[in-house]
């Protein structure tokens, strides 16, 4: 088991290797050009231009300014900012580095609970009108887009009723909405998928084995059903993990949260590379963090898939 | 089986939650929005909107502004010009004291001045404004940190020595700092520290969220009425309407896409402030780049084929209105006079048949170039070139940065643009935007007599006679068909009943000390 997650995390690095040289590739290919969109109306001044590039090392081989972003992320500045100038990049998102995993990691925390005990309820209740009502209302939570959601519920609890607040970072008030939004579509898929792995499992040999035996239908469903189900649960988890770190992009700009989603966002439209790439360096280790850890608790939960089988 | 219920967690949280609302801000602090962070709060790389409705709080120049836009003595009482012309000899006020409790003397003028040119500060926009000073061209080159030409003759009176007359140096918005502010804080105080005389001191930025400012109580024209200033930092629009709705922002300055939502919406009644803005807005025809453009009756057939407005009901919502000429209402030196450009598809039709293009016949295809936010101007445009004259017009949405290069360079032929006003003078449109050597003249109209006006007015003290001689200049460019002047924007701000004292004048709101907040 050790071994196994050591080769992982050794791998997680070359990922991240080519995550870095992937975004800085990425990034010459963007329209556009740093020291132009810093310079705006005063671009007609070829000295000042001149001297900004060498500044910014922007007049070195591709291969030098590659090196030295390495070398920036290796000292932890990650370069500086081109929008604010002479600020390091980890200042400018320092703020908001722990926002946008926090946001996600609290969304799924519900998200889990609530979308299987959902799918639990449906799929024993199975076409019955709580079933189909339950999954109509899944669909639309899954149908329906984050920002348009977003706006509606702003107008009816902030607007109309004053209950929590538009927008802003800071207060526990300020996160009800937010998370809201963000934890609506993952409970809608995950119950969807519950309810057919449910529904699956529930007509296995030995769930008639143990309902035969007598056991408790309580106990049938939990111990016995819930169990198996949650195996092939946990392997999706992790791509919509993936899905709530890019649905924070969209919800910290409709409600102003200063975290990572919306500087990448303003990152990009300011030309700010250095910010940009470092978000999503950020967001590519953050993610393959949790798959791993995802990947390590369903080796735990069935033993068959450990890839180092030959130990146990 | 009644033993499976769906939890509540999210219902019992957000009650839980929902009961603790706090309510941010004190009761007489105003709380207004800016769509990003600014880039910087320090007076000497100063350089973008943002920063500048932020440091406009905290720092004064020589003038200041009115709510009638005009200009107003602020940190100097009077100047008067010497002999030559070539300068001037300031009074500063006196007992004016800066944020740090030292007092304001000429010695902070002229290190202010000194910062914005030394070449390792990057200095910003208000550096351009000291080119003309003498020995400015040493100091930028790094040979010395001592600027010549300005000389402290005492505490409160400054002297300025110039290479060619700038009469118009009193007016420019300078940011004057604290000279004592670098040995008391280190090289980077500009987030530690507050170092004007403004009204409003600094006290933090957070980034991602706000830039908050205390009242300065020893302000010399009077302790602001609020106890500070929130700037809070809201990207979209829409967010920001809808906080301003809920009650978490006093006063909301519109972005263009929700102008349109504040102007048609009963609820607003009353709360609405608007005013033009100190922008022109053109759409340049460069003759260098299309053969035809070289034709006046060209120039003028193009300009009066579209509707202006049209545009501003439609395009802008109504918040704008035709613009006639290249200065805009509430800017020095503005013309009231000029005749309307109409609307006349049939002139220009009969005005391009004359020029040898019939329908359009013969006319190269053109492109007319602009960024994003401008699409819906060049797909208006082009429509309407298309459908009144025939003319085989293309439209091209290019990135920001490199077209204002190329349109610098004189590369862009077809093109709609605008000109903001730094200071509040019509020689800044007409000097920036059409003075033939002015490396802003995007669309690289030339004319001698215009260039000799300009060149005059530079050297014009008297108000009255330099502003007819704008007018003049002015009605050259307009009678050669040089740029299709064509909208103004309306600027559209929010503001609720409980808050006075906010003026929103071309330049954007005044400084926010009369400000009082009675929520």
């Amino acid at each position: 088991m050790v071994g196994y997650a050591m080769r992982r995390i050794l791998g997680l690095v070359a990922v991240w290797f080519i995550a870095v040289l992937l975004t800085f590739i990425a990034v010459q290919f963007v329209p556009g050009d740093p020291i132009l969109a810093l310079l705006s109306d005063r671009s007609g001044d070829p000295v000042l231009e001149a001297r900004l590039r060498a500044e910014y090392g922007l007049d070195r081989a591709l291969w030098v300014q590659f090196l030295d972003y390495l070398g920036n992320i290796a000292n932890g500045t990650f370069g500086l900012s081109f929008r604010f100038a002479g600020t390091p990049v980890i200042d400018v998102i320092a703020g908001g580095l722990t926002i946008s995993p926090v946001l996600a990691l609290v969304s799924i925390a519900i998200a889990v609970p609530l979308g299987v005990s959902l799918g639990v309820f449906v799929a024993i209740r199975q076409n019955t009108w709580a079933d189909t009502l339950v999954i109509l209302i899944l669909v639309a939570g899954i149908s329906v887009p984050n920002f348009a959601m977003a706006a509606f519920l702003v107008y009816l609890f902030s607007i109309k009723l004053g209950l929590v607040p538009v927008a802003g970072w800071g207060g526990a008030d300020q996160l009800i909405l937010p998370v809201t939004i963000l934890v609506i579509p993952p409970t809608a898929y995950i119950a969807r998928l519950t309810r057919t792995y449910m529904l699956e499992v529930l007509q296995q040999d030995y769930i008639r084995t143990a309902r035969a035996k007598g056991v408790r239908e309580r106990l049938v469903i939990y111990r016995h059903a819930l169990r198996n189900t949650l195996v092939p649960l946990l392997t999706t988890i992790g791509i919509i993990f993936g899905g709530l770190l890019s649905g924070t992009f969209v919800v910290e700009t409709i409600f102003n949260i200063p975290g990572l989603g919306r500087m990448a966002i303003e990152s990009i439209f300011a030309r700010d590379y250095p910010v940009t790439m470092s978000i999503v360096l950020l967001f590519t280790v953050f993610y393959s963090l949790i798959n791993l850890i995802i990947d390590l608790l369903y080796a735990a939960l069935d033993p068959r898939i450990r890839l180092d089988a030959g130990e146990s | 089986m009644r033993v499976y219920t769906v939890p509540t967690i999210i219902g019992a949280a957000s009650l839980a939650l929902a009961t603790m609302i706090s309510s941010p801000g004190s009761a007489a602090e105003l709380r207004t929005n800016i769509n990003a962070d600014p880039s910087m709060v320090d007076p000497i790389t100063y350089s973008e909107l943002i920063s500048g409705d932020i440091l406009m709080n905290i720092y004064e120049g020589f003038v200041g502004l009115d709510k009638d836009g005009n200009v107003v003595p602020a940190l100097a009482t009077g100047w008067k010009a010497h002999d030559d012309n070539l300068g001037f000899r300031f009074e500063l006020r006196k007992g004016v004291k800066f944020h740090s409790g030292r007092d304001f003397t000429a010695k902070d003028v002229k290190y202010t001045f000194e910062q914005l040119l030394i070449p390792g500060n990057k200095g910003g926009l208000n550096s351009e404004y000291l080119d003309g000073i003498v020995g400015a061209d040493a100091v930028k080159e790094g040979k010395t940190t001592t600027l010549e030409g300005v000389k402290a003759v005492d505490e409160h009176t400054l002297d300025v020595r110039f290479t060619s007359p700038d009469v118009l140096f009193p007016i420019y918005p300078f940011f004057f700092m604290d000279s004592g502010i670098v040995a008391e804080h280190g090289a980077d105080w500009a987030t530690k520290a507050s170092a004007g005389t403004g009204p409003f001191k600094f006290v933090a930025w957070k980034r991602g969220q706000e830039v908050q400012l205390a009242a300065h109580k020893d302000y010399w024209d009077g302790s602001p009425k609020t106890e500070g200033v929130r700037f809070l930092v809201v990207p979209s629009g829409d967010t920001a309407v809808s906080m301003y709705e809920a009650g978490e922002l006093d006063l909301v300055y519109a972005d263009q896409g929700t102008i349109r939502r504040i102007l048609k919406d009963d609820q607003f009644e009353g709360q609405r402030i608007t005013a033009p803005a100190a922008q022109i807005r053109y759409l340049g025809m460069n003759q260098t780049q299309y053969e035809p453009f070289k034709d006046i009756r060209v120039r003028q057939a193009v300009c009066i084929a579209f509707d202006r407005d049209a545009m501003a009901k439609g395009l802008y919502g109504g918040a704008a209105f035709p613009l006639y000429g290249q200065v805009t209402p509430g800017v020095a030196g503005y013309n009231p006079d000029l005749k309307p450009i109409p609307y006349d598809p049939d002139t220009a039709k009969k005005l391009l048949a004359e020029a040898g293009y019939p329908g359009g016949k013969g006319l190269p295809p053109i492109k007319v170039t602009s960024t994003e936010p401008n699409k819906n101007d060049i797909a208006y445009f082009a429509s309407q070139l298309k459908d009144v004259l025939g003319m085989p017009v293309e439209v091209e949405v290019v990135e920001r940065g490199s077209h204002i290069k190329k349109m610098n360079a004189g590369e862009v032929a077809f093109f709609p643009w605008g000109w903001s006003a730094g200071y509040p003078d019509a020689l800044y449109f007409l000097s920036q935007v059409w003075y033939g050597p002015s490396k802003y003249n995007r669309s690289r109209w030339q004319n001698d007599d215009f260039d000799k006006l300009i060149e005059e007015s530079q050297k014009t003290a008297d108000e009255k006679s330099r502003y007819a001689l704008y007018n003049k200049a002015e009605q050259i460019l307009l009678d050669d068909w040089g740029t299709c002047p064509t909208t103004v924007r309306m600027q559209v701000a929010l503001k609720k009943p409980y808050v006075s004292g906010v003026n929103l004048i071309p330049f954007r709101f005044l400084p926010f000390n009369e400000v009082a907040v009675n929520r």
